[in-house]
């Protein structure tokens, strides 16, 4: 058995923030090496909470996570694979300009020097952000600052990105184009990518396989293969009937009455 | 909602962790008293910690030391009142800013700047040695330090939460009640538990020089007749009084006015 | 006394013509209040005129400016040793859960202990040898830097630790880049506090225990009764004292502080 198949493997994760109360119980869910997920799930359920844990900030309470087949530590510099995280919130250093930002990680990732700046313009350019580049973030719109956050994640070049709603703050259009590169660009590298949403057309739209979670805390509570083939365009027929099946499906699991459909669907 | 054996495991560990924390607390705590147990053995004049201990009955017993006591805890309460209202006052004039806030900001600025040691000479000669002379210095040294904190919690109030009451369209008495209030409270904690600390320190500064009663002045002449142990009584009566009101009363209010501001994640560092 | 932003709050607004004119106002009250201070005690607090006087015969004997540099030299050599050790333990305190354990406790014993009580202790130990003095000030010095720096750690974005975690920072880019920017606000107020209080501190240090010193003056004057010259060397001081940090502290502040606009 390779791998390559369970890439991302969770088996069994709890986590708690207080010791008491759970916010991810007995979660499974494996992701294949080059896969594009998506994550869905009612507010507050442990999406945030599921992300934290892959990438080694919280401990799991109970549970294991492997990447790669090695367990994922939290600790700095152990030679765990790298990894690019889009959270929820920007979390850039304020004190620093939007490249030297960048730049932070990708020497803490071990790229090489004369390479730090070639990698900053292209995906500053990618995000159109360009030039915004020697600006401080307190300077820029919440938008521009969460660009830069996705242009850290992915400027480190990791086999495994995680983000989290990072286009709920643009404007549609934009959300838009970024949707499409970001399905480009996943197209072109091998990255593995774990993408939390709470947009049900934007999970069809980009992800190959969807994880739908329960209310929290969260366990998976249906995985769906997403049938449509690539490149997808956004206002595929095809994608809003699933949309319409999928928000059928997880209306009562969510907590919802029957004619509650805007609600969950947001 | 099964909670999973490793649960109680974990929790177990985090206890395990609060109980290490406690034994290094009490090992910080003791420091002090291992330093003076060095210095009770290599030095003459530094008395063993026994004979200290053994004094304390008496001492806390005899008639004799409460007045001081008492005259100090005055002094200090009353100086820190008058210190909060100064201070209080001063904040404001400085928030309101214009002319008048500029000139009491230059007030703060210099009396930031003034020695409790100069102080207390000055009022040496304003006060001879009476009374008000105390609370003069006490309070003049303390309340610029409460017009900071108190300037500090007014200036975030209104940026953060007048929009806030703008887009609300709170009334001015609802605004005071639930915004202005509710947000100068950690403020004036923050400032009287610092102030009061630091009060008590200048109070004895105050009763060396210029008065013959209180804690301070009694402290001074056990030191010149070199009674060194009973200076050591007064040492240990007055970390007494200041760390207990410090611990059973401050601190808990505080942490009950407080508690909205911690957040989950604590346990896990 | 932890006052957090010291120094940011004291940014005086209005352009220079406030500025001229608030001290104007703020002097001539103050010297107004003082004339009928004077008045009151019936001489016994110096009149204006004679401060003057002092003033001008202490600014233009050269003896003065010799013990000025004594005190500034203490006062240096003080603020340095405290800041730098305070800053060490503070970070470290803030940082890690085991450390702080250890040293919380003595720090808020430090902080409660009198000044007096570290000066005369130290006197008894080491004797009235300059050195003594010194070492008693930074003892009392330390705990309020370390109680600012701690504060300050305390109080940093753990969404940025998060990142840093995430990307893995190695230590000392994580303790410049992600600390140390975020600290550096209550760095700057604990250097700041730190050298107030040195000054504050000297003068009762000299006062009780050493022969030179601008501390030892003003005591001096005071117990010969000389109000005039007690004030008047207080101010000449003082006056320094708002010089050199003019000088040392405002660039470094604005350096530090840019980001914040
Ligand atoms: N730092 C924290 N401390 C304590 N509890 C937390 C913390 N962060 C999250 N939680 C709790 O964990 C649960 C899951 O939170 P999480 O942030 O993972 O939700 P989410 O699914 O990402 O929600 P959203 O879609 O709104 O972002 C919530 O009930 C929340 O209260
Ligand atoms: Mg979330």
């Amino acid at each position: 058995m390779t791998h390559s198949d369970h890439y991302i493997r969770v088996t069994g994760l709890d986590v708690s923030y207080d010791g008491f109360t759970p916010a991810v119980t007995d979660l499974n869910m494996d992701v294949a090496e080059g896969e594009f997920v998506a994550v869905l799930g009612p507010s507050g359920c442990g999406k945030s909470t599921l992300l934290h844990a892959i990438s080694g900030v919280v401990p799991p309470q109970s549970g294991t996570i492997e990447i790669a087949g090695r367990p994922v530590g939290s600790g700095r510099g152990d030679g765990s694979v790298p990894i690019g995280y889009v959270l929820q919130e920007h979390r850039l250093l304020p004190w620093r300009t939007v490249a030297q930002n960048i730049a932070i990680v990708l020497r803490a990732a071990g790229v090489p020097d004369d390479e730090v700046d070639l990698r900053i313009d292209r995906y500053l350019n990618m995000l159109h952000i360009s030039k915004f580049r020697d600006t401080w973030p307190l300077r820029l719109s919440g938008g521009q600052r969460q660009r830069v956050s996705i242009a850290r994640a992915l400027a480190v070049e990791p086999a495994v990105v995680l983000m989290d709603e990072p286009f709920s703050t643009l404007d549609e259009v934009t959300a838009r184009v970024m949707r499409q590169q970001l399905a480009e660009l996943w197209e072109e590298s091998s990255q593995t990518i774990v993408f939390v949403t709470h947009s049900i057309r934007e999970a069809l739209f980009l992800a190959g396989r969807i994880f739908i979670l329960t209310q929290g805390p969260a366990r998976v509570f249906d995985t769906i293969e997403v049938p449509v083939s690539r490149p997808r365009r956004y206002e595929d027929p095809r994608l809003t009937e699933l949309e319409a099946q999928i928000v059928e499906h997880v209306m009562d699991e969510w907590g919802y009455g029957a004619t509650a459909g805007e609600d969950a669907q947001r | 909602m099964t909670r999973s054996p490793e649960t109680t495991q974990n929790l177990r560990a985090r206890l395990r962790a609060s109980w290490l924390d406690l034994a290094l607390g009490a090992l910080g705590a003791s420091f002090p008293i291992f330093l003076w147990w060095i210095g009770s053995h290599t030095t003459t004049f530094v008395p063993p910690i026994g004979d200290v201990l053994r004094e304390i009955p008496g001492f806390v017993t005899g008639e004799d030391i409460w007045p001081d006591v008492l005259v100090t805890i005055e002094r200090v309460a009353g100086s820190l009142a008058i210190a909060l209202v100064l201070g209080f006052a001063a904040a404001y004039v400085m928030h309101r800013g214009g002319l008048w806030g500029r000139v009491a900001d230059r007030y703060v600025g210099l009396m930031l700047g003034i020695p409790s040691t100069l102080a207390a000479l000055l009022a040496l000669y304003v006060f001879k040695r009476s009374e008000i002379g105390v609370y003069f210095v006490v309070s003049i040294i303390t309340f610029p330090f409460v017009a900071l904190t108190l300037l500090q919690g007014l200036r975030s109030a209104d940026r953060r939460l007048d929009e806030m009451g703008d887009v609300y369209r709170l009334s001015t008495p609802q605004r005071l009640r639930h915004l202005a209030v509710p947000h100068l409270v950690p403020y004036t904690f923050a400032a009287i538990r610092n102030e009061y600390a630091h009060a008590w320190k200048v109070v004895v500064l105050a009763e060396l020089f210029a008065v013959n009663s209180g804690m301070g002045a009694r402290f001074a002449r056990a030191f010149d007749r070199f009674r060194i142990v009973d200076a050591m009584l007064w040492l240990v009566i007055f970390m007494i009084i200041l760390l207990g009101t410090e611990y059973l009363l401050l601190l808990p209010s505080e942490r009950r006015v407080l508690r909205w501001r911690r957040s989950g994640m604590e346990g896990l560092r | 006394m932890t006052t957090e932003q010291v120094a940011p709050l004291r940014q005086i607004t209005g352009g220079r013509l406030q500025r001229v004119q608030a001290f104007a106002v703020a002097s001539l009250l103050a010297l107004a209040v003082w004339q009928l201070a004077t008045l009151i005690s019936g001489g016994w607090v110096p009149s204006l005129w004679r401060i003057m006087t002092a003033l001008g015969e202490d600014a233009t004997t050269a003896n003065i400016y010799a013990e000025m540099w004594i005190t500034l030299r203490r006062i240096f050599i003080t603020f340095a040793a405290a800041t730098a050790i305070g800053i060490g333990l503070g970070v470290a305190m803030g940082l890690n859960r085991r450390v702080m354990a250890f040293f919380r406790p003595i720090v808020v014993m430090g902080l409660a202990v009198p000044d007096v009580v570290y000066i005369i202790v130290a006197i008894l130990v080491l004797g009235t040898e300059e050195s003594s003095g010194l070492i008693a000030m930074v003892l009392a010095l330390i705990p309020f830097v370390i109680n600012i720096v701690v504060g300050g750690v305390g109080a940093r974005d753990p969404g940025l630790d998060e990142m840093s975690a995430v990307y893995r920072l190695r230590r000392v880019r994580y303790l410049v880049d992600v600390v140390g920017w975020q600290v550096s606000p209550a760095l700057i107020v604990a250097t700041r506090t730190c050298f107030a209080f040195a000054w504050k501190l000297i003068v009762l240090v000299e006062a009780l225990s050493q022969p030179r010193g601008i501390g030892a003056q003003i005591y001096y004057s005071f117990r010969l009764l000389r109000p005039d010259h007690m004030i008047a060397r207080a101010l000449l001081f003082i006056v320094i004292l708002r010089l050199v940090e003019a000088i040392i502290f405002a660039p470094v502040e604005k350096k530090f502080l840019g980001w914040m606009q």
